[in-house]
């Protein structure tokens, strides 16, 4: 992906198994959100595909979230001026398919499927726990269950994969702590998540593989005790020039943009 | 900080700061307001002048005409607001917030009318010897409750201009309403039902002075209304029963024509409609997608043209064609269709401020086309500037719009059968809206409206779902032309243009929805009601209305974006507040129902 | 007389015109994303204001080459102050508020200006006849007016010393820096609101040379003359890519020598023979809009722009 003359991510490839948490972790302008945003299709890849149980995925967000790629955003990006319930409704968008007819009409199918929805919604209320404010406009929220909301949004177009842009941003120790069971919870529902994180103890903690983007490529990848104990690491996040490996001086390996994201069928 | 509670708790807590702005015991206070109000009430049996020059008939002893029953109208209400202070039973729901502001409103909407009343008999007549004692008395009287609602106390404040404003302010608090049996609810909104249609009937019908003085009352009791919080209890009410409340609608709404004499009235009222549902597709729209149209009208007007040039009109080129009604309809409705594709199709995939300036240029350049299609300067299908005049009036199963009905003792004019067929119209497009607001489409509508990434990352094809939004405005708007080629008889160029003096116009449209309240379903009619109603009533404004029009518009989105009737969403994204909004769903009772932001 | 030199001649001017008028919207656009609706009456106020200096303050029969600068000046000073007005005292208060808020302000505030100079402006409820320059010249096959020769001169003043003041000045500097990012050039010290003044400011002045090249070519100036006007300004910054001064100039003359292209010659297309005419040289206008919007939606000379997520 380029921005004008800057690279921002390049030859990063990237497989995340289902069932899985995978950590995404990199000094700040790494590249990490700009990863994020061509995996979902908001940033159409300058070179690269991303595919996803084996199908290459347009850079379309909606077909995206479609397919089963869900996410929440860095800076929280919900409808403010919806309740919570319509918030997560929106999030089934992909799961259900009344069109205007049908919402006109008011058949038997819809009022089964906007019942089907609402229960469903419900659920993912309870499960990160804001059932009782379901009809709360989500920007009267505090901050914490914003987040959590954002995540249930996601979780509501029911995703393979779920990719998490900083979850624990701006949160105090015990909000991070309730995030990471909640991730765990999620991960035991069968849905491989993918985390960015700056804190490094909550994405040691947490995921089963972590990789580490530096300059907009991709340095390590291992578990947390491999990718720790990897001196480079340290080395970029104390602001150590990134040596360029030798290909990365002839312009063709830029075209490596690939990303192949694996997920299992629910 | 307005509140003046009587509430035992809150009352022990301040009481050494509250003091009036005209220094009176309380009980002076509203001793004044209740004399006054009663006082107002009874002066209007008295004759105010002595000749019947002035419109209305003034001069009799023991009945009151005209202005003075505008008057008596306002002493009542004082007066009843008055009681309610004294903790009367069964008149406590008037002032749930006990606060300040409807006094003073309603004291004032009564001072108002009367003196208008006062002076323009003066004026008309030439000089205060046309006055009558009873003149004065009113006048005296209606002072009387002004007086004494400003000297009902208040917290202190610093300056007297902020003592003023705290009296006009609406209450920070409304406590939530006791429980009610159901049918005392439906009665309410019966009740509320025939009201309204008592008072659109009443100001239809009013010309010159008494439309000025209805105007007066209106807007000086509705604010007194709505600062003491029931037009927010009411609209929780209408919302718990919300099938009754729509059909009351309708039938209040129905029962219109019944209520009039003279069909030019009817011909207003028909106008109102077709201008408030045109509106109402609008805000689909605007309202819900967030999308701004300009060029609305011409959608309007692509509907007229296609029902006059299939209706049989000798002047049409298709002079022999003549489709039933229904056909006319769905033909019409769908040349509106694919224009709205054909427009939609190139700009939604842009920024939404690309979409405005190209329907500007769509509105402009059908009207353009449509006056160039005369056989001369273009091909031969409109007949430029002159139209299509002599559409025949519809005929449904041997009912012929265009002649009178009597039905039940009533006579139905032409313009009320036309009314009739527009209410249904309006109830169709009522129920399309409300069902496709609260439903996958809408809610995605919405959801693309707040924040076009997010949508569009939750799986909503951004493109597809506006162009539907965007579509259905113009099918609906295509509906309505095809019923408004019949009513005015012939379809010309010129009303479908981006502004001009009178509705319906792309401008006016717009305007309506913002003035009534986007994304609001009441809204758009009431919106379309005053924009109608205010230039052909008030005719002295005249040649000025456009630039009154024009300067409304500038004040209306500085000073209050969300409009007369507020859409809860809406009202939140104009007026950043961090309130909390509770709404009825809640469980717990001692948090505010509905908490008004702004203020 | 109608030859196609003299076609695309007329097409040049046309366009030029536009593109003084479409600096004022891109301007205004790319700085603060705001469409100023209102800015086509700016452009008719600036006429009215050059019309007022040259019946009302002018002796009769001054000469045309005083007068003109004279017009000039008071045409400038009248559209500048309704556009720095307008900034201040309309859209200003609205900086936060939702899109649709300051753009249905606009609407207002166009109408509004249209009924002022309609309801107060002496004898403006119908056009007015404003001086005309109308001494013509022969170059080639081409005919052209003072009046032609006047706009074409200013236009090219008027963008070369926007061209520099853009590029060489502080104030330019300041400006690219607000329209790139707003928020970081106020942290940097640059005064926003001044910047967006001066946007305004120059926005109307440039309208007015249009306005007084208008009425110079035309010869009547009328309150309604604004709106269409504005619309293909407009239509000229989209094409161009709103937010780029070079785009806005472009993109109008491509309008203008389309549309006078297009109702010159359209109607020698076979099946067509009836939509030719000025008649329908708005409607080819808008159907040039549209395409160009199908298929280059930044315009001409614009760049696309990523949301950020």
């Amino acid at each position: 992906m380029r921005f004008g003359g800057l690279t921002a991510v390049r030859s990063v490839d990237f497989t995340v198994n289902a069932g899985e948490i995978v950590g995404l972790i990199g000094p700040n302008g790494a590249g990490k959100t700009t990863f994020f945003n061509c995996l979902t299709g908001l940033y159409v890849p300058t070179e690269g595909t991303v595919s996803y149980q084996g199908t290459v995925l347009p850079p379309k967000p909606h077909l995206v979230t479609k397919a089963g790629i869900a996410r929440t955003f860095q800076n929280i990006r919900l409808f403010a001026n919806m309740t919570v319930l319509e918030n997560v409704l929106v999030g089934r968008h992909t799961r259900t398919k009344e069109g205007l007819w049908s919402a006109l009409l008011r058949g038997p199918g819809f009022k089964r499927a906007e019942k089907a929805s609402e229960e469903r919604a419900m659920e993912l209320l309870e499960f990160i726990g804001l059932a009782h404010k379901r009809d709360h406009l989500a920007r009267n929220l505090p901050y914490g269950e914003q987040r959590k909301l954002e995540i249930a949004r996601a979780l509501a177009s029911e995703p393979g994969l779920l990719l998490l842009d900083e979850p624990t941003a701006g949160m105090n120790p015990q909000e991070t702590r309730a995030t990471e069971e909640l991730v765990f919870a999620i991960r035991d529902k069968g849905i491989a998540v993918l985390v960015i994180e700056h804190d490094m103890r909550f994405i040691f903690n947490l995921c089963d593989r972590v990789a580490v983007l530096v300059q907009g490529e991709k340095l390590v990848e291992g578990t947390s005790d491999v990718v720790q104990a990897d001196e480079r690491v340290v080395a970029a996040y104390l602001g150590e020039p990134f040596e360029p490996t030798p290909e990365d001086t002839q312009p063709a390996a830029e075209a490596e943009s690939t990303t192949s994201t694996k997920g299992e069928a629910q | 900080m307005t509140e003046t509670t009587e509430n035992p708790q809150t009352a022990a807590t301040a009481p050494a700061a509250q003091r009036g702005l005209i220094p009176l015991p309380l009980a002076t206070a509203r001793a004044l307001l209740l004399a006054g109000g009663i006082l107002t009430t009874a002066s209007t049996f008295l004759r105010w002048t002595w000749t019947s020059d002035f419109p209305g008939d003034l001069t009799v002893n023991g009945y009151p005409g005209g202005l003075q029953v505008l008057t008596l109208i306002a002493g009542i209400i004082t007066a009843l607001f008055a009681v309610s202070t004294y903790g009367v039973r069964g008149l406590g729901w008037l002032l749930p917030a006990r606060n300040n502001a409807p006094l003073v409103l309603t004291a004032l909407s009564g001072f108002a009318v009367t003196w208008y009343t006062v002076i323009s008999i003066a004026a008309e007549l030439g000089g205060i010897v046309n006055w009558e004692p009873g003149t004065y008395i009113a006048a005296v009287a209606s002072l009387l409750p002004v007086i004494g609602a400003l000297a009902f106390p208040q917290d202190a404040t610093d300056s007297t201009k902020e003592a003023l404003k705290a009296y006009i302010a609406k209450a920070d608090h409304v406590p939530a309403p006791q429980a009610t049996a159901p049918w005392i609810q439906r009665l309410a909104i019966t009740i509320v039902a025939a009201l309204g249609l008592t008072v659109f009937a009443y100001g239809i019908d009013a010309e010159d002075e008494l439309f000025i003085g209805f105007l007066i009352v209106v807007v000086f009791t509705a604010w007194a209304l709505q600062t003491a919080g029931l037009f927010d209890r009411f609209s929780r009410l209408t919302a718990d029963n919300r099938s009754f409340a729509l059909a009351m609608g309708f039938v209040a709404a129905i029962g219109f024509p019944f209520t009039q004499t003279n069909d030019h009235y009817a011909n207003l009222g028909v106008n109102i409609l077709i201008f408030g549902t045109v509106a109402l597709g609008l805000n689909i729209v605007v309202g819900l997608a967030g999308l701004l149209d300009l060029g609305y009208v011409a959608f309007l007007g692509v509907g007229a043209y296609t029902a006059a040039l299939v209706s049989g009109s000798e002047f049409s080129k298709f002079s022999g064609v003549q489709f039933p009604f229904w056909a006319a309809a769905l033909t019409g409705a769908a040349a509106s269709l694919v224009f709205g594709v054909l427009i939609g199709a190139p700009t939604l995939r842009l920024r939404g401020d690309y979409l405005a300036i190209v329907t500007l240029g769509f509105g402009e350049i059908f009207r353009i086309a449509v006056n160039n299609m005369d056989g001369v300067s273009g091909p031969d299908i409109t007949n430029g500037p002159n139209g299509i005049p002599s559409i025949p009036d519809l005929s449904f199963f041997g009912f012929d719009f265009g002649q009178n009905h009597d039905i039940a003792g009533f006579t139905i004019g032409r313009f009320a059968n036309y009314y009739l067929l527009m209410v249904l119209i309006s109830a169709l497009v009522v129920t399309i809206y409300r069902r496709a607001s609260d439903s996958r489409i809408g809610r995605s509508w919405i959801a693309i409206r707040e924040d076009e990434t997010a949508a569009t990352a939750m799986g909503i094809n951004g493109f597809r779902v506006k162009l539907i939004a965007f579509a259905l405005g113009a099918t609906l708007a295509g509906l309505a032309g095809t019923v408004s080629a019949h009513v005015t008889y012939s379809v010309v160029p010129n009303p479908y243009q981006f502004a001009g003096a009178a509705p319906p116009n792309s401008a006016f449209l717009l305007a309506a929805v913002v003035l009534g309240g986007m994304g609001t379903v009441s809204g758009p009619f009431l919106g379309a009601a005053l924009l109608y109603l205010l230039p052909e009533k008030l005719v002295a404004l005249q040649d000025k209305s456009l630039l009154a029009f024009g300067i409304a518009l500038i004040l209306l989105m500085r000073f209050r974006p969300e409009g007369i009737i507020p859409n809860r969403r809406r009202q939140l994204e104009f007026h950043e507040t961090g309130q909390l909004d509770v709404p009825d769903t809640t469980t717990l009772t001692d948090e505010p129902a509905i908490t008004k932001a702004g203020a | 007389m109608n030859t196609l030199p003299q076609q695309l001649a007329n097409g040049l001017l046309l366009g030029s015109m536009y593109g003084l008028i479409a600096i004022g919207y891109t301007m205004v656009y790319g700085i603060v994303q705001l469409i100023n609706f209102a800015h086509g009456e700016i452009f008719m106020t600036g006429a009215f204001g050059a019309l007022t200096v040259y019946a009302y303050i002018l002796p009769d029969g001054t000469s045309m080459v005083v007068a003109v600068p004279l017009m000039l000046i008071g045409g400038g000073i009248v559209s500048v102050l309704v556009a720095v007005g307008a900034e201040r005292f309309a859209y200003r208060p609205l900086r936060q508020a939702p899109r649709l808020a300051p753009l249905i302000t606009a609407i207002g505030l166009s109408l509004a200006l249209q009924e002022v100079v309609r309801n107060f402006y002496p004898g403006a409820d119908k056009d007015r006849s404003f001086p005309s320059l109308d001494g013509s010249h022969d170059i080639g096959s081409v005919t052209i007016t003072d009046a032609d020769i006047f706009l074409v001169v200013a236009a090219i003043v008027c963008m070369s010393g926007l061209a520099w003041f853009v590029r060489k000045s502080r104030t330019g500097r300041a400006m690219q820096a607000t329209a790139q990012d707003p928020d970081t050039s106020q942290l940097m010290g640059i005064d926003t609101n001044r910047i967006i003044v001066i946007a305004f400011a120059i926005g109307g002045f440039f309208a007015a040379v249009a306005a007084v090249s208008y009425g110079l070519k035309y010869g009547n100036i009328g309150y309604r003359m604004g709106f269409l006007m504005g619309l293909k300004a407009f239509t000229a910054a989209v094409m161009g890519g709103i937010g780029n001064i070079y785009g806005a100039m472009l993109g109008g003359v491509v309008l203008g020598v389309a549309e006078t292209l297009a109702s010159a010659y359209i109607n020698h297309i076979p099946g067509m023979q009836q939509l030719g005419g000025s008649g329908w040289a708005n409607v080819w206008a808008f159907c040039l809009l549209i395409l160009v919007l199908l298929f280059r939606p930044q315009g001409l000379l614009g760049e696309r722009v990523a949301d950020r997520a």
